[in-house]
Order: structure tokens, then C-alpha cells, then sequence
């Protein structure tokens, strides 16, 4: 039925094809319109997917790029920090270096103090004792009593002096000089003081327990300064008594070998303890016991120059122990 | 008895001049003591230049006692040019100082030192060490024999 409404809707012009084949004509040429309409539509869309495709490439490689730049720019910091660093060590260098250069000047100046004390200090000492002298000799049947005895003060007090700027010297000596580090065979060593204090003052009554084969390892001419002065110190500390005992042995202390020089003296009071090692610090007055107060400095600084410690007990008129290690 | 014995004291300290000079009157040494108060008149001393140019040159001292710390040119100083000079090679020196100092006594043996004596603050001691110095150098040391260089007698 609708065939023949359309038949009839056709124009009569159409009459030299037949009506049926001139549709089908154009619908094919309709058809291939289409698909050819669908490809050229498809086109922009293959381009914009290209165009996008590429888009993302770009923005790819700019990722890459900032990344890259990231990383430069890491590079450079790095860079800086390592100039810093090296800064920082050429000034620590240089610092150290200057350090260095001033311990030596201030070095060689103790060097020339120690010469000026040990030379210039000396010789006003000598002019006030030879003149106090002098004056005793030439004219000591005018002067009474009291002026000899004046003088003799004056000379006494000179003579001091002059020890303590030999004891200062010998201090401040200790601490200049390399140490050669052997073995020491700390009992012959003690030996030997002994033998030496006896033989310098024959009539005391001492008796000296040495421990055997006492061994150390130290410079030979620090520890032998120590020990004189310890064992020095226990024999002189001993000078009252009728029975005096020195006995100089090691125990383990604070897991390292300490060695010990013990006696029956004067002792000390511990309450003091820790002025016992201070420079010209004295627990006893010159009468009782003469001394100027320095043979313990010497000691302590010997000891830390061997990186030990020292330390001492001691009870009043019962004696004393002075312990030390070598680091 | 021979000649008068002579000793050349270099020391610059006059109080020092003095109680040696006081030491040795002590010690019944008899003895001219010539002083010199620094290097410069030691040197000048022994060589007879400068205000000892018109000094005779027969009467060399026996011993110079010489100190290190001096003004201008240094005890050690002395002894090095001392011991370079044929005149003075042989010339006995004891330093007489109030230095101990270990390098002191290194460079004074080093430099041809004799002896070398540390004088002691306390003047009995000094008078001993005087005493027993004189008594060394003077009586008992046999000086150098003085020879000319060129082997001639020169009486």
C-alpha cells in the first residue's frame, strides 16, 4: 500500500529509468556518502588523538625535563655543601695550625721564663746571702745576739728561696721533653732509692719491704723522679719513728695493676686528701718536717703524663699509702 | 815563685764580682782577678783590642771563668770565638753560671767548655766551689804550652 503511495508522489519526469532502479541508485550513492561521511568523521578524531597522544609525549618529556633540572639543581646543592664543607675544613685546619704555632710560642716563652727564673731569680739570692755573710764575718764582734740572729734568718730565707726556684724548675721540666716508653723494672728502681736514702743517712733505723718483679711500662726518668719522691716522702715521713717500715708493692685496683709505697709515718689527715697533690701545698710546718711542698706536684704530673691516676690514704701518726697506675 | 797567676772573671753582675772576689780572698788564693762586665770586653781582653789594646799579651790568663748570660755578646758566644782563634784555642774556660738548664750545659761542653760550675745561692757553698776551682786550675792543672804558630822560639 505505501509503495504505491510513493509510485504515485514520484514525478512523471523519471519515466526513462524505471522508478525502482533510480532508488536504488541513490541509495547507494546515499550509502557510500555515508561511509564516506563516517571516514572523513572519523579523521578528526584520529587527529585529535594523535594530537592528544602527543600531548601527553610532551608532557612527558617536560616531566623528564624538570625532573632532569630537579636533579641538577640537587647536584648544585650538593655541590655547595661540599664547597661549604671543604670550607669548613680548610678553616679547621687552619685553625689548628694557628693553635699549633701558639702551644709552641708559648712554649718556647715558658722555655725563656724557666731560663730567666733559673738564671736572673738566682742571682739577688746569692748577693743577699754572701753580703748577709759577709757582714756575720767582718763585723760580727760588733753586732749582739740579735742581729746574728737576724742575719741568720736572712740567710735561712734565701736558701729557701732557692730551693723552691730549683724545685719549681725541675716541675716545670717535667712537663717539656718526649717520653721514651719501655719496660720498667719498678722493683730495682725502689731498690736503688732505698740503697741511696741509706746511704745518705746511715743512721736511721728503716726497714724497706720491696715487693718482687714489680713491673710497669713508663719513661725511665719520670718514674724514677716519682718513686724518689714517694719513697723520698715515706722516709722522711718516718723520721720519728724508731721502728719506721716503708714497704712499696701493686695490688689490682679499678681492674689495673696500682702500685703503692706505704709507711708508718706522720700520715695525714684525710680531710685534706685532695690538697695533698697541690703545688707548694704542705699538710706539715718546715719544723716538723722540711720540705717546700713540691715532690707530690712532680709525682701527679708524672702520673698523668702516663695517663694513670693517683691517690693516697693516710690516718694522723698512723701513716700513709700513696697508690698510682700507669694509665 | 813564677809569674803572678792571672784569672779573667766575664761577669756582669757586680754584686756576682764582688763575692767571687771576696771567694777567692777567702780561699788565701793569691790571684789577679781581671773583670770583664760583658762578651765584648772578654773578647777584647783577649785578644788586646779596644780598652785592652796596650795589654801585654805574655800575661794570658790562667783560666777564664766565664758566664753565659752576658750584655751584648753571650758567654757562649766567647767561648765559640775563643776556641776558633789560634791565640786562645787552648785557653782553659770554666763556665760559672747560675744556669742549670740542661741545653746551657750541652752547648757550653758542645762549644769546648773545660768545666762547668753551677754557683750556688748559698755563699759557704760558693766559697767551697771558689776554693776547690782555684786550687784545680790554678795549682794543680798544668796550663797549655804556648807555641808560636810558625814553630819559631819567640824569647
Amino acid at each position: 500500500m505505501t509503495g504505491g503511495t510513493e509510485e504515485s508522489a514520484v514525478s512523471p519526469d523519471g519515466a526513462a529509468f524505471g522508478n525502482q532502479e533510480f532508488m536504488t541508485a541513490m541509495v547507494n550513492i546515499l550509502e557510500d556518502f555515508a561511509v564516506e561521511q563516517e571516514r572523513l568523521e572519523a579523521m578528526p578524531r584520529a587527529v585529535m588523538n594523535i594530537l592528544e597522544d602527543a600531548a601527553a609525549e610532551k608532557e612527558r618529556l617536560e616531566e623528564a625535563q624538570r625532573a632532569m633540572l630537579n636533579l641538577l639543581e640537587d647536584f648544585d646543592v650538593e655541590r655547595e655543601r661540599t664547597r661549604t664543607a671543604n670550607e669548613e675544613l680548610r678553616t679547621t685546619l687552619e685553625n689548628l695550625r694557628r693553635a699549633k704555632e701558639a702551644a709552641e710560642a708559648a712554649n718556647r716563652e715558658l722555655e725563656a721564663f724557666s731560663y730567666s727564673v733559673s738564671h736572673d731569680l738566682r742571682a739577688p739570692l746569692r748577693a743577699i746571702d754572701g753580703f748577709s755573710l759577709a757582714l756575720v764575718e767582718d763585723y760580727g764582734n760588733t753586732l749582739d745576739e740579735d742581729a746574728r740572729d737576724y742575719l741568720g734568718r736572712i740567710r735561712a730565707a734565701t736558701q729557701k728561696m732557692g730551693q723552691l726556684i730549683d724545685d719549681l724548675l725541675k716541675l716545670s721540666r717535667l712537663t717539656r721533653g718526649d717520653m721514651k716508653i719501655t719496660k720498667i723494672d719498678i722493683t730495682g728502681l725502689a731498690e736503688e732509692i732505698a740503697a741511696e736514702l741509706r746511704t745518705a743517712q746511715p743512721d736511721r733505723h728503716v726497714t724497706f719491704r720491696i715487693a718482687p718483679r714489680l713491673q710497669g711500662r713508663g719513661d725511665a726518668n719520670l718514674l724514677r723522679v716519682a718513686l724518689q719522691n714517694l719513697v723520698g716522702n715515706a722516709w722522711k715521713f718516718t723520721s720519728k719513728k724508731p721502728e719506721a717500715v716503708i714497704e712499696v708493692g701493686s695490688a689490682q685496683a679499678k681492674g689495673v695493676t696500682a702500685f703503692y709505697v706505704r709507711d708508718n709515718g706522720a700520715g695525714f689527715d684525710m680531710t685534706y686528701a685532695d690538697k695533698l697533690f697541690g703545688t707548694f701545698q704542705r699538710l706539715h710546718t718546715d719544723r716538723d718536717y722540711p720540705g717546700t711542698g713540691i715532690g707530690l706536684s712532680i709525682v701527679q704530673r708524672v702520673v698523668h703524663r702516663h695517663g694513670g691516676s693517683v691517690w693516697a690514704e693516710g690516718e694522723p701518726g698512723k701513716g700513709a699509702t700513696f697508690w698510682f697506675t700507669l694509665g | 815563685m813564677g809569674k803572678e797567676k792571672v784569672i779573667l772573671l766575664v761577669e756582669d753582675n757586680p754584686d756576682d764580682v764582688m763575692l767571687t772576689k771576696r771567694a777567692f780572698r777567702r780561699c788565701h788564693i793569691p790571684i789577679r782577678i781581671e773583670v770583664a762586665e760583658d762578651g765584648v770586653e772578654a773578647l777584647d781582653y783577649l785578644f788586646c783590642s779596644g780598652k785592652w789594646h796596650d795589654r801585654c799579651p805574655e800575661t794570658d790568663p790562667q783560666v777564664m771563668l766565664l758566664d753565659l748570660k752576658l750584655p751584648r755578646v753571650s758567654g757562649l758566644e766567647v767561648l765559640k770565638k775563643v776556641r776558633s782563634e789560634p791565640r786562645t784555642h787552648h785557653l782553659p774556660v770554666v763556665i760559672l753560671t747560675s744556669s742549670r738548664e740542661e741545653e746551657d750545659v750541652f752547648r757550653g761542653y758542645d762549644l769546648g767548655a773545660n768545666s762547668y760550675i753551677r754557683k750556688p745561692v748559698d755563699f759557704e757553698s760558693f766559697v767551697r766551689a771558689i776554693g776547690q776551682l782555684g786550687m784545680y786550675w790554678l795549682e794543680l792543672n798544668e796550663p797549655p804550652v804556648k807555641r808560636d804558630p810558625r814553630g819559631a822560639d819567640d824569647h
